[in-house]
């Protein structure tokens, strides 16, 4: 008996690893103010080159909505030394892949390429921050894409406006720009001169306002040379200052009601107005987000999909952004059941998180969840390139890569009660109910 | 002049250091990087099961996958069966409870998947060996409740319910029926009636013929050491018993006979859903296999694809426009060519597809596009070596696939001895300009006519893939017929031109249930005011007020803008009865005859900036059997439609006592509850 407890212990062993990876960086910055982080791995042929640009959709002008995503598609028509057209062949023409992507906050571009083609990568992205042509025929083409991609993702899209916020973010912000929704207006966009294009650009694309990442199988010293080489001569721009208007809290439910003309099956929406990013009560909206949705023994989950049979489907996320968050809660009814109904489920587990605190075991559970999310959120090296540049321009900490899982290490059960207290209040909240269109006739 | 030395010799080193690189010339790739294939740690069990171990150190994380190879399986009328056999995988073992089996995955912070032929995990590597224990046990001592059943049943209807409305969904489903047939495992699809048939013992029946390890193959891949793991495995795995499931042979689907278009009216699409199809001979063992990866990629694999560049970047008529080569064991595989494009330019669309498709078969690929496609491929395959389940996948290939043992060693030097001569060869082979099926969801109203007009042959289906007759937009009007005439006779036809233009007001009230609530639409009409309000529950849900000063539309208490162009369209829809209106109204058209519920009408458009309006009146009877308005804002458009049925008289006046219309695609039923002619209205009532 005795023996079979140690072969146990032994066994156990061998599946204890370190607890969580260190990723190694170096960052500085060029004389021009662009920052700069190398993450070397050799173990796999393959780099990331990246820029992230201290530019989205809340830095817009509110009459000239969807520049930032615009912009997006706008910096790959060509430069002074790529021609309209080449940028996607000569990145598959190397083996490579790119895309790019913007929130609010910021705008990503990326390639991954085998090794060999750095210096290729570091090249395209030092055209674009430096002579993108800008013109008419490329404002053109790309606002048509624009426009359907957003019938795509948007207009044609099962629930789009609930799930990319236009639905939502009118009603949780009156003040701040985060009421406008990314992929912005169409109106704006047709409205948009050319001089108006190239004064964004000029006015943020420039390399104080931007971050780039080179990681994977590289050589340091001679990566260095080649950034200093290709970025070093951008001049530098104007410092771009931020302001933005402070909402008012929120002291009494919104109640609102959106039509979607693709679904069939209503749903609720339950949204908080919640803090930056960077705050440690963001992190534990996290966890508590995790706590109710995540999993199927998660709170919501268990009562309304599980044992009630009263939702289809229920999830709770925080949606983290640079000046405030959102805390949502969306959930689509099982057949006939009223969205009354989900609200009264929903209401009665925020109550119990904010009156009793969790089990010690959930907290464990929850630990877990966390550090498991944790690990798996860097698996590749164009995540790790991307994580290292939001850590450093929306945190302003880039070795939370590595520290990120200690704060919510910290965080006790008791935090999780008050921030629960704090935060979720109906009174704070965006009652939403998104139904299919009903018809006129 | 000390300082203007200084500075000028600053800049000067400032120049040296940058001009080193000359921008102006496409950095040039350094020597290419070794590639290096590892081979899994394989093993078997005594009962079939292949396992295969990958060992990854750099992250504290383990997947695990278990697949079970059989042949596709024909589901008929109960499809349905092996999803629901899949979803029920999972909710409890002869040892534990559903409860307990989730309480203990989500514990560890792991998750665990189940489908009907496979499984899966994902794990912090310390927990490991009690996720593997419950993955195994989940997947080889499963129980089946009755409980749980009936719940994933209701849940796999409203999921179904929900696609019901989604035209990609149904393009795709109706694209799938058409090219396979409703008999074939992969043109049949799942409807509410067919998981109505699924009994739970036709799962459990499924489960115990087809969950077998004969076929079956595990692999892991992460942290972990391949001896200890392998100990573990036989563990967990040996009490699976040894038995194979029945296998099946299909023969191969037909092409048509001809290209065509293959149509399915989709009312409420903005967009049309397109995609070219035909039928292939291709399996990754074919020798054929790398010269048909480089010509898709070249047609439709990439961004700088002919499709993308054509649809994408020179026209910017969709988002992206892509195509597919699927290979496949069982005599099934098809090449796609797909796109979703706003209505007005869907025929254009089809267009350009069939030019590009034409010019791969005719026109021999420039070198430059066969050297990017193989330098894609290329980097593809270095680049996937970052993530450690490539090896496991490669491996996994090998043995499913019939694939020699060196395919993925002799890869890169089978894709760059592709010629162009081989790429026009296979394109001719596998991408059949003539004996395609172009199958489009869209909104026929606005798109079948203009793909009638490119001279393809058009075929119509419903969203269940069965033919339906051509609707009728364009047949000829008799002589004599007017705006004029058919509007009279529908006066003259509900109780007599004079007397319904003597009339001052009507107030009609219709009910419906929807959502397990009640709507009510009050509409109030006199000869300039108009009210229509629209209840839930006895909330007002919407309303539209017209009076002589203002227009107002309200969403709940929330008064909506409303734009002058509406505002002046919306003016068409007043009076007692609008047609009195229109008799005067010079832009009304007739628009031809119509099939409505299957009789033939009268369509009279009445056309607006934002909103559209058109009626359909009986050519026999001369009553109003549909309404229908899009309306068109911001570059979108909406469709509403009404039939009206069982026309009834009250004060001699005949109402149809039932209007069908539908809301997000649910049918509602609306009863006309209430008629009052000739009442008194005041102001209020349109404020």
């Amino acid at each position: 008996m005795r023996n079979n407890l140690i072969a146990i212990a032994i066994f156990s062993m061998l599946y204890w690893s370190s607890p969580a990876q260190q990723i190694e960086f170096e960052e500085y910055d060029l004389a021009n103010g662009m920052h700069v982080i190398l993450h070397q791995d050799n173990t796999a042929p393959v780099v990331t080159t990246s820029v992230m640009y201290h530019v989205g959709a809340k830095d817009e002008n509110p009459e000239r909505t969807g520049f930032a995503h615009f912009f997006e598609h706008l910096l790959f028509e060509g430069t002074e030394n790529i021609e309209r057209g080449e940028w996607f062949n000569i990145v598959s023409a190397n083996g490579g892949s790119n895309n790019a992507n913007t929130t609010a906050d910021r705008t990503y571009y990326y390639e991954v390429f085998p090794s060999n083609n750095v210096e290729l990568g570091l090249w395209m992205e030092s055209e674009r921050l430096l002579q993108p042509v800008i013109n008419q025929i490329g404002v053109d083409t790309q606002n048509e894409v624009v426009k359907e991609e957003k019938r795509q993702r948007i207009d044609n899209s099962p629930y789009g406006a609930l799930s990319y916020g236009i639905a939502v973010q009118p009603h949780l912000f009156k003040k701040h720009p985060y009421q406008f929704s990314v992929i912005g207006s169409m109106e704006h966009l047709d409205a948009a001169t050319l001089e108006e294009f190239k004064a964004f650009n000029d006015k943020y694309y420039v390399p104080n306002n931007a971050v780039l990442v080179v990681a994977g199988d590289i050589d340091v010293p001679e990566v260095k040379k080649m950034i200093n080489d290709y970025f070093g001569p951008i001049p530098k721009g104007e410092p771009v200052e931020r302001d933005f208007a402070k909402e008012d809290p929120i002291t009494e439910q919104i109640t609102a009601t959106e039509y979607d003309s693709n679904i069939q099956i209503p749903a609720l929406a339950l949204c908080y107005r919640t803090p930056a990013m960077t705050e440690r009560d963001s992190y534990v909206l996290n966890m508590i987000a995790t706590y109710l949705s995540d999993g199927k023994t998660s709170k919501l989950y268990k009562t309304m999909v599980d044992e009630n049979k009263s939702a289809l489907q229920v999830f709770a996320f925080n949606r983290t952004m640079e000046d405030y968050s959102m805390y949502n809660i969306f959930a689509l009814p099982l057949g006939e059941i009223p969205l009354e109904q989900l609200e009264k489920e929903i209401d009665a587990e925020i109550t119990k998180v904010q009156t009793d605190l969790i089990s010690e075991s959930d907290f464990q559970k929850l630990q877990n969840k966390m550090e498991n999310d944790f690990v798996s959120s860097n698996s590749s090296m164009s995540g790790i390139a991307s994580s290292l540049a939001t850590y450093y321009m929306l945190y302003d900490d880039t070795n939370l890569i590595n520290s990120e899982i200690e704060i919510y290490r910290g965080i006790s059960r008791e935090d999780i009660k008050e921030v629960a207290n704090k935060y979720l209040q109906k009174s704070q909240r965006l009652r939403l109910e998104y139904l299919p269109q009903p018809t006129n006739n | 002049m000390k300082t203007t030395i200084f500075t000028f010799f600053l800049s000067f080193c400032a120049s040296l250091t940058f001009a080193q690189i000359d921008r102006s010339v496409q950095p040039t790739p350094g020597p290419a990087p070794t590639i290096n294939i590892e081979k899994p740690y394989t093993f078997k069990l005594d009962n079939g099961l292949k396992v295969m171990v990958v060992e990854n150190h750099k992250l504290p994380k383990v997947s695990m996958t278990l697949t079970i190879d059989n042949s596709p399986i024909v589901e008929g009328d109960k499809a349905g069966v092996s999803s629901l056999t899949g979803d029920m995988l999972g909710t409890g073992t002869v040892e534990i409870s559903k409860d307990d089996f989730n309480e203990k995955v989500d514990y560890l912070g792991a998750s665990i998947w189940y489908g009907s032929q496979s499984a899966g995990a994902n794990s912090l590597s310390k927990y490991f060996p009690e996720i593997l224990e419950l993955l195994a046990d989940g997947a080889i001592n499963p129980v089946f409740s009755q409980e749980e059943f009936d719940k994933k049943k209701t849940q796999l209807i409203e999921g179904v319910k929900s696609g019901e409305k989604n035209v990609a969904v149904i393009q795709r489903r109706v694209s799938s029926a058409l090219a396979f047939g409703l008999d074939h495992p992969y043109g049949e699809f799942i409807s509410e009636e067919s998981i109505n048939n699924v009994q739970l013992n036709d799962v459990i029946t499924f489960y115990n013929t087809y969950f077998k390890p004969e076929n079956a193959y595990l692999v892991i891949v992460g942290d972990v050491d391949g001896k200890a793991t392998k100990k573990l495995v036989k563990e967990y795995f040996s009490d699976w018993k040894a038995e194979k499931a029945p296998q099946y042979a299909y023969s191969a689907p037909k092409d048509v006979q001809y290209s065509q278009i293959n149509f399915i009216d989709m009312p409420n699409a903005v967009q049309s859903e397109i995609e070219v199809t035909n039928m292939v001979d291709l399996k990754m063992s074919d020798p054929d296999y790398h010269a048909a990866l480089i010509a898709n990629h070249i047609l439709g694999g990439s961004f700088s694809s002919y499709l993308n560049m054509n649809l994408r970047e020179k026209h910017g008529f969709t988002y992206g426009a892509r195509s597919s080569l699927k290979t496949n064991t069982h005599n099934a595989s098809s090449f796609t060519a797909s796109t979703s494009v706003r209505n007005a330019v869907t025929d254009s669309a089809v267009v350009e597809f069939f030019k590009e498709i034409k010019r791969i078969r005719t026109e021999k690929v420039s070198e430059k596009d066969l050297a990017n496609a193989k330098a894609k491929y290329l980097g593809n395959f270095v680049l996937a070596l970052e993530n450690p389940s490539t090896v496991a996948r490669y491996a996994l290939n090998i043995e499913t696939k019939d694939l020699p043992k060196d395919f993925y060693k002799t890869y890169l030097e089978k894709i760059n001895a592709v010629t162009a001569q081989d790429v026009q060869r296979v394109a001719n082979k596998y991408f059949k300009a003539d004996n395609a099926r172009v199958v489009i969801a869209g909104k026929g109203s606005e798109v079948a006519s203009k793909l009638e007009a490119t001279g393809i042959p058009m075929l119509y289906f419903d969203t269940y893939a069965f033919p339906v007759e051509k609707p009728n937009y364009e047949q000829n009007v008799p002589e004599g017929v007017t705006v004029q005439s058919v509007l009279d006779s529908y006066l003259n036809a509900i109780g007599g031109k004079d007397k319904v233009a003597g009339l001052n007001s009507i107030q009609t009230t219709y009910t419906t249930s929807f959502n397990g609530g009640s709507l009510e639409i009050i509409e109030k009409r006199t000869s300039d005011n108009y009210a229509q309000i629209i209840n839930m529950n006895g909330n007002p849900m919407m309303s539209v007020l017209i009076n002589d000063q203002e227009t107002i539309i309200k969403q709940g208490p929330n008064t909506v803008p409303v734009s002058p162009e509406m505002i002046n369209d919306l003016q068409n829809a007043v009076g007692v009865f609008p047609e009195l209106k229109l008799l005067s109204n010079q832009s009304v058209t007739l628009a031809g005859i119509a099939k409505v519920e299957g009789k033939d009408t009268y369509q009279i458009d009445v056309p607006g900036e934002v909103i559209t309006t058109s009626y359909f009146y009986d050519v026999e009877s001369g009553l109003k059997l549909k309404e229908q308005s899009i309306t068109s804002m911001s570059g979108q458009s909406q469709t509403n439609e009404a039939f009206l049925f069982d026309y009834k008289e009250f004060d001699g006046i005949k109402l149809p006592s039932l209007k069908k219309a539908s809301i997000g695609g649910m049918p509602v039923e609306n009863t006309l509850s209430e008629a009052l002619i000739n009442i008194e209205f005041t102001a209020e009532d349109f404020k």
